[in-house]
């Protein structure tokens, strides 16, 4: 059974067309995160879903009821915001009862239900704070704690962590998923932080300008983009990408060769573009991989491993490798060493992942 | 690697740069008044502009307060402000024991009392309207027309007032009389002045007095109404429940401002509307003010008239301020 289904969606602002026909098909109790660049249509998507957008073609169910033409509040949905939409003059117990107040339910069982959802936040000595006496994390948890009270049967989530800093950004990433993990409530989370994406989701959707580029586990995504643009967008540094041509055992990158597993089925001389993992690299040489040269500019500690930046054939590149506890020795590299497995390979024209089996 | 470049004393450059930009904004240790001459001399642009304002403050507010102490004199134009002798408070005791004067502030009162049950929630009520309108072309004409009161001078307002009034021509005896009932001369008639001079008011200002929490709506966040729409609330209890909670500090900002002109009635109004005939319910502490200053040239009188409506003001303002401070946290300063 399916918990939200997108059935050629399409959104129209006027004349212009924002959302171009999205099928997805979300299961019931999966966390979906749907991840893509400013503009590419993922909140508006979100917002079709919430009922705050109105679908202007295609099909919405919710539990198997089309809710394209049902009001937001019967469609048994709730939302977390980016800014936490906490209203200001009310405190954090009334805060988290507006939407049962609203729906008339029983006073004693509204304090019962938020005494046990502030004890699952944390959040029970706050009660009887207003918003504005918060730390950000402790809004966030409120926008969560509003949203849960009301079990719904899908949870969405609007950038929900983008106005915290890093440390606690981590920390209610965690929380959100051990959140989902225990309530097991459909959710689809909208992010462009591809680490949010990558670490919360059971499946990524990646949008680009309307449309759904991939969908998958964040390991098949990560592991076999369908194009240049999911292997740019995921990973951090994203995926390296530069012009190559097929020869008979890979790909020639200027003046380089790199091997490649798998056979070419004789399209050698077919320009392509060659894909390299930052971390899929080694510093020394080993059995079967090749040596790519490159002029090294600057060396990124990050602690247990340092970002080397440098160029080959005029095209920017970032390579990830261990430090050791020393970077010393990363500033004379001179050419890192791709293993031919984990080489991807796109068409250079349509960007596509090409695949020649093993 | 790239060269590490050092000042002469061997700390390196952008260690002294730092350093160098820490010792600007750490303030000098050396007294309050040698800080407050640099703060002066860095920021001196600032209070250049905020100068016209302080002169205008100075020559038009506080200079003519010279002239209050003739409310403490036996005032007279040929000797002057200065050397008009003093008489203490025998002025308020002649105020208080004049009978106009005590109906005058219990007219001001009962009109400003009226103003602000029906008159200040007016503006509110007419912006939350404005808020629910949907059709934008519909909403804009709507406001230009509500605002356009406020831009037509008192003069020609009360000659509208007047006219709408009249026994003979106006609108109000036409429609009286379709239902067969005699005209009525309602600006001769003392029970009908506060009415009339409370409506004429709210239909003058409202409008224009709507934009400040029309302004303070369109500030509240778009995310609490989509929060309470998927909530399940309908438009008046977000009405209800956000927006006037929302707007309350606005709301309440405007009514400390509104009771510290309690004791301002429309001056010009009240002398354009009122005749003898209304004066029982119509004269107010300004127009009496007027009447003694200016008709009959007593001066000195009307400068205490003057000075109690201020100092009546003050402690209004004061007081509202300070309870509103104290319950909503919201205050004018």
């Amino acid at each position: 059974m399916s918990g939200v289904n997108l059935n050629g969606i399409v959104k129209c602002y006027g004349a212009v067309e924002v959302v171009h026909g999205i099928d997805l098909t979300v299961a019931e109790k999966e966390f979906v995160v749907l991840v893509g660049p400013s503009g590419c249509g993922k909140s508006t998507t979100l917002r079709m879903i919430a009922g705050l957008e109105e679908i202007t073609a295609g099909d919405l169910t919710i539990h198997e009821r089309r809710v394209n033409r049902i009001a937001p509040k019967d469609r048994d949905v709730a939302m977390v915001f980016q800014n936490y939409a906490l209203y200001p003059h009310l405190n954090v117990a009334d805060n988290m009862a507006f939407g049962l107040r609203i729906r008339k339910m029983p006073k004693d069982e509204i304090k019962t239900t938020i005494e046990d959802v502030a004890g699952i936040l944390g959040l029970t000595e706050y009660l009887d704070r207003r918003p504005a006496d918060l730390s950000g994390g402790q809004r966030q948890r409120v926008a969560m704690g509003r949203a849960i009270v009301r079990h719904p049967k899908v949870f969405l989530f609007d950038e929900p962590l983008s106005n915290l800093d890093a440390k606690l950004r981590t920390q209610m990433r965690a929380e959100i998923k051990r959140l989902h993990n225990r309530l097991g409530v459909t959710s689809v989370y909208v992010t462009h932080d591809q680490v949010e994406a990558m670490t919360l989701a059971d499946r990524i959707v990646v949008m680009n300008d309307g449309r759904i580029e991939q969908v998958g586990t964040p390991m098949e995504l990560f592991n076999n983009p369908a194009n240049t643009f999911v292997a740019g967008f995921l990973g951090s540094p994203p995926m390296n990408q530069i012009k190559g041509t097929l020869t008979q055992t890979g790909a020639q990158v200027g003046d380089t060769e790199i091997k490649i597993s798998g056979a070419m089925n004789g399209q050698a001389g077919r320009d392509v573009i060659v894909g390299i993992r930052p971390e899929h690299i080694t510093l020394k040489a080993s059995k079967n991989t090749s040596a790519l040269p490159i002029d090294l500019d600057l060396v990124e500690p990050l602690g247990s491993e340092a970002l080397l930046h440098g160029r080959h054939d005029n095209v920017e590149m970032v390579f990830k490798a261990d430090t050791d506890g020393d970077i010393a020795h990363l500033s004379g590299v001179n050419a890192v060493h791709i293993n031919p497995d984990l080489v991807k390979l796109f068409d250079a024209e349509t960007g596509r992942a090409l695949n020649f089996g093993a | 690697m790239a060269e590490e470049h050092t000042t002469a004393a061997g700390q390196p450059i952008q260690e002294a740069v730092i350093e160098a930009q820490e010792a600007q904004r750490m303030p000098p240790n050396d007294g309050r008044w040698t800080r407050l001459f640099d703060h002066f001399k860095r920021e001196w642009q600032i209070y250049a502009m905020l100068l016209p304002t302080i002169i205008w403050f100075l020559v038009f507010l506080y200079k003519p307060m010279y002239g209050l102490q003739i409310a403490f004199k036996d005032y007279s134009i040929f000797r002057g402000v200065a050397n008009s002798p003093w008489i203490g408070l025998e002025h308020f005791q002649t105020l208080f024991s004049n009978d106009q004067f005590l109906r005058a502030i219990g007219n001001t009162i009962k009109i400003s009392a009226l103003n602000l049950i029906f008159g200040f929630p007016a503006p509110i009520i007419l912006a939350l309207m404005f808020n629910e309108v949907l059709h934008a072309s519909y909403k804009r004409t709507a406001q230009t027309i509500v605002y356009l009161p406020h831009f037509i001078s008192s003069v020609i307002i009360a000659g509208i007032v007047i006219t709408a009034f009249s026994p003979t021509a106006g609108i109000v005896n036409t429609i009286i009389g379709w239902f067969g009932l005699d005209p009525v001369y309602f600006l001769t008639q003392p029970q009908w002045f506060r009415p009339i001079f409370v409506g004429t008011g709210i239909w003058q200002e409202a409008g224009f007095g709507s934009i400040v929490f029309l302004a303070a709506i369109a500030g509240v966040n778009p995310s609490l109404y989509e929060s309470a729409v998927v909530d399940g609330a309908n438009r008046w209890q977000m009405m209800w429940k956000i927006t006037i909670p929302s707007i309350l500090p606005t709301i309440l900002i405007m009514l400390i401002i509104r009771i510290g002109n309690v004791m301002e009635v429309s001056f010009e109004l009240v002398i354009l509307l009122y005749q003898p005939a209304t004066y029982e319910t119509a004269d107010v502490v300004n127009t009496w003010i007027y009447r003694q200053g200016l008709q009959s040239g007593q001066y000195d009188l009307a400068a205490a008239g003057g000075l109690f409506n201020a100092f009546v003001a003050f402690v209004l303002v004061m007081t509202a301020n300070t309870l509103s401070r104290r319950y909503s946290r919201t205050s004018l300063w």
